[in-house]
């Protein structure tokens, strides 16, 4: 145990080894950052590069986002929302039916505010309906996926399973493909969210209220903070990135179609896999009450950086599909194995 | 009967981190004898049961099995040498039959294996311990807890077991049913089977066994002949000369209006409707086994447990609670018996527990920069004796002492007008006993209401002001403080219709 008074005395190295013993996790995955970053100088062409770092940065963003909104989920103890990818098509097909048709009334269309707030709209209903069901006591695995199926039947139902197009000059183009001070909006987004983030877990009664549901449900209730009103709300949270994220997709692509998030996306191709890997990879405990944001956004920049070193190497996505699992594996074993000496058997 | 002991533990020593859970054991048991292994909560009875039954194999001294010298690294070792425990908590598959639950492990049985066979060869060790009236074929879940208890023994012997350790069979049970298991006990014995008996119960280890092993603190007080000692000796030896010290003086004076009102609550447990009411200032124990409904009554006060009917009346208002969260805005505090489960959030540091049921107090408009709560918390640690630099650690990582401690300091965060407890000191050292004891005490003085369950009839006797007996879901007596004594409550909680003549 270090005190305040011994940490100044310290010499460097002991207060590296302290900090390596007292934060293992974070330590580690620091650690693999280095190892990346060295090898990816040395051995790949075009890495250090800024603009090859604003890449990374941004492929990072977008499941980055909806990594954050899912490490709520986990963290309270309520293990994963599986309609990840659903939510953000069926926003996804929302924001551009806004864009393009305007719902129907022609003044509408093209109107950015009207659109986004009807993608958000349907994330916040989603989530609330997924999370009441979870809160009441479904099992989060089975109702997320019926969701899952729900969700992803009724964008592809409305929009006939075709490409909505709607045509640039538009509105959301400042969202899409915009850059401010020399980063993309996306990018500023994602860090803006993070940082969000990180303040509603450390700082706020919620987010002191997500680690102690999530570190033990039971005695959650018996101090008053029941999983019901959690539940809710951390779906919705979850939902609502999935749909800002959608958002900003479709207003890149200027276009939105059911299965964008299923095929089109990423590396991975399964946005679900991919934003689930990023909360693993970052060391959050998958039952909950122990993690945070910020080792999300970590993870996410991680394997963004992986990624982004095989695209550069020159591999297809299938081996960097292998890359992505291979990371999820990894970090189980790794967080597994030294999460047993930091938390309280039993 | 042979002098030599089938089983010969010689200091035994188990340290867990700093706490000495055993110090210097010996133990021993002879061929067919009964042998009562009795000792407080947190004495070191079961530390020492999982070293005999090869649970633990980290402790340190010699472990000697018929003049040899043996070594378990796990329970299944411990099994081929003939050593099998029924642990309080049965290992039975519900939806299986008895016959295949006695035959789990597929030992002696044929590759293929009708019920009907399964059921013949179960047919011996049933009878042996005196089911013998159950078809082998039943589900286990269509037979009584006591019956369970009995088919977990056959499984045991079917595995041919000689010494069999058996770790309060009898604590979930009633009367007639503990006498099946005695029964057993005696029967077993007689086929020249080693039993050890670990019971709370005094009344039958007075009736069965022939020794009695005590312990106190982790350390053996040597072995008595039953014959030659008595229930008083008994408890001396067990608790030591602190008996006296451990619990506070009770307050001098108690107001008499009436704090709380319980009226015609009626939760699951429960036969019939309960209310009664608690003064200000005042402990008030209710007392019960296992089963009586005393636990039921407090959890329902606490909105833990649903009540079909009736409702509280607490600072002029009329309520009925329908969740903790309901309650602990009015004000009413509620300590569970099981910390591990609902008590504490183990993962998470103390500090974090201890301020977990007051997060408005510590913050500002919801944000809690951690100033107000660091103070808070450590204050809350100063005034429960926790280790005020200890506070950032996570709480998985106390003693059971100080985790019961920070189960119930949390619940002074709210500043509570009722502080409900169910076993206060399940599981806790005598030190750490006295201390809660102690700081209840002192609570009550203050002016909260202090109600809490208990099946300790030591605690029962010497802590509260007022007792009211439960039996079988249901409130049998109220006693003041002057007429509380210790066999009247024994009688009232296990026997008060006189329908057993044990």
């Amino acid at each position: 145990m270090t005190t305040i008074a011994q940490d100044h005395q310290q010499p460097f190295s002991a207060k590296f080894l302290q900090f390596y013993k007292d934060r293992t996790l974070l330590a580690i995955l620091l650690s693999l950052f280095a190892v990346m970053f060295v090898y990816g100088i040395f051995f790949t062409d075009n890495y250090l590069t800024l603009t090859n770092f604003k890449a990374i940065i941004r492929d990072a963003a977008l499941y980055g986002i909806m990594a954050i909104g899912l490490t709520f989920v986990t963290l309270s103890g309520n293990f994963f929302l599986l309609s990840l990818k659903e939510t953000a098509s069926i926003c996804g097909v929302t924001f551009a039916m806004g864009m393009a048709t305007g719902f129907g009334s022609p003044d509408l269309a093209g109107n950015f505010l009207v659109s986004l707030l009807a993608a958000l709209a349907v994330g916040v209903v989603s989530g609330v309906i997924q999370g009441y069901f979870v809160g009441m006591g479904g099992n989060p695995i089975v109702v997320t996926l019926g969701g899952a199926g729900i969700l992803y039947g009724i964008g592809a139902w409305w929009s006939d399973n075709l490409v909505i197009n709607f045509t640039r000059p538009h509105d959301a183009e400042w969202l899409g493909t915009g850059s401010f001070l020399g980063l993309p909006s996306i990018t500023w987004s994602f860090i803006l969210i993070a940082i969000a983030g990180e303040i509603v877990l450390r700082h706020t009664n919620f987010g002191r209220k997500v680690y102690l549901v999530g570190a033990n449900k039971a005695a959650g209730k018996a101090t008053g903070h029941e999983n019901f009103s959690m539940a809710i709300i951390v779906f919705t949270i979850c939902s609502v990135c999935c749909a800002f994220v959608a958002v900003a997709f479709v207003a890149q692509m200027d276009s939105a179609q059911s299965n964008y998030f299923s095929a089109e996306f990423g590396s991975s191709g399964d946005m679900t896999i991919l934003v689930i890997a990023t909360v693993m990879v970052g060391g959050n405990s998958i039952m909950g009450g122990y993690g945070s944001t910020l080792r999300t956004s970590l993870g996410a920049i991680f394997i963004a950086m992986v990624d982004n070193m095989m695209v550069l190497q020159g591999f297809n996505s299938g081996p960097r599909i292998v890359g992505v699992g291979l990371m999820i594996v990894f970090s189980i074993i790794v967080f597994g194995l030294f999460a047993k000496g930091s938390r309280a058997q039993e | 009967m042979s002098t030599n002991p089938v089983l010969k533990i010689s200091n035994v020593s188990r340290a867990f981190g700093a706490i000495q859970a055993l110090k210097e054991v010996n133990f021993e048991i002879n061929e067919g004898e009964i042998m009562g292994l009795v000792g407080e909560n947190g004495a070191g009875k079961s530390t020492l049961v999982k070293i005999i039954s090869g649970f633990d194999p980290g402790f340190k001294g010699s472990y000697q099995l018929n003049g040899e010298e043996v070594k378990f690294d796990t329970p299944s070792k411990a099994e081929e040498y003939g050593i099998a425990i029924a642990q309080q908590e049965l290992s039975l598959i519900p939806n299986m039959s008895v016959a295949e639950n006695i035959f789990l492990t597929g030992a002696k049985v044929k590759k293929f294996a009708t019920l009907n066979t399964l059921s013949k060869m179960a047919r011996p060790y049933l009878d042996e311990v005196g089911l013998t009236d159950i078809d082998p074929a039943t589900r286990i879940n269509l037979l009584s807890v006591g019956e369970q208890h009995l088919v977990e023994v056959a499984r045991l012997i079917s595995r041919e077991a000689k010494i069999l350790i058996l770790d309060e069979p009898t604590a979930a049970l009633g009367e007639l049913e503990s006498r099946r298991i005695l029964e057993m006990v005696q029967r077993l014995s007689a086929n020249g089977k080693s039993i050890i008996y670990v019971s709370h119960r005094l009344d039958e280890i007075f009736k069965i066994t022939k020794r009695i092993t005590i312990l106190r603190d982790g350390v053996s007080q040597g072995v008595q002949e039953t014959k030659d000692i008595d229930v008083n000796k008994l408890v001396e030896i067990m608790l030591g000369r602190e008996l006296a010290n451990m619990f506070p003086s009770r307050a001098d004076h108690i107001s008499v209006e009436p704090k709380i009102e319980i009226k015609e609550l009626w939760p699951d447990g429960v036969l019939e409707p309960v209310s009664f009411s608690a003064y200000k200032g005042e402990i008030l124990g209710l007392s019960g086994q296992l089963g009586s409904g005393a636990g039921e009554v407090l959890a329902s006060i606490a909105g833990a447990l649903q009540s079909r009917s009736g409702s509280l009346t607490l600072n002029g208002e009329t309520f009925l609670p329908k969740s903790p969260n309901q309650a602990i805005k009015k004000k009413i505090a509620y300590c569970s018996s099981d910390r591990k489960r609902d008590g504490l959030f183990l993962g998470r540091p103390i500090f974090e527990n201890l301020t977990s049921p007051a997060l408005n107090a510590i913050s500002k408009f919801g944000f809690n920069f951690g100033d107000t709560e660091d103070s808070y918390a450590k204050n809350l640690a100063q005034e429960f004796l926790i280790d005020v630099k200890r506070v950032y650690d996570e709480s998985g990582l106390l003693s059971g002492g100080n985790q019961q401690k920070v189960a119930l300091g949390k619940w002074l965060s709210i500043r509570p007008d009722v502080l409900l407890v169910n076993e206060p000191t399940r599981g806790v050292d005598v030190g750490a006993k006295s201390e809660i004891y102690q700081r209840m005490r002192e609570l009550a003085a203050r002016g909260i209401t202090i109600i809490f369950a208990s099946t300790d009839i030591q605690e029962i006797t010497y802590l509260p002001d007022r007792v009211i007996t439960f039996y079988r879901g249901m409130m049998i007596d109220e006693h003041r403080l002057e007429q509380i004594k210790t066999p009247v409550i024994l009688k009232e909680i296990t026997d008060p219709f006189n329908e057993t003549n044990l």
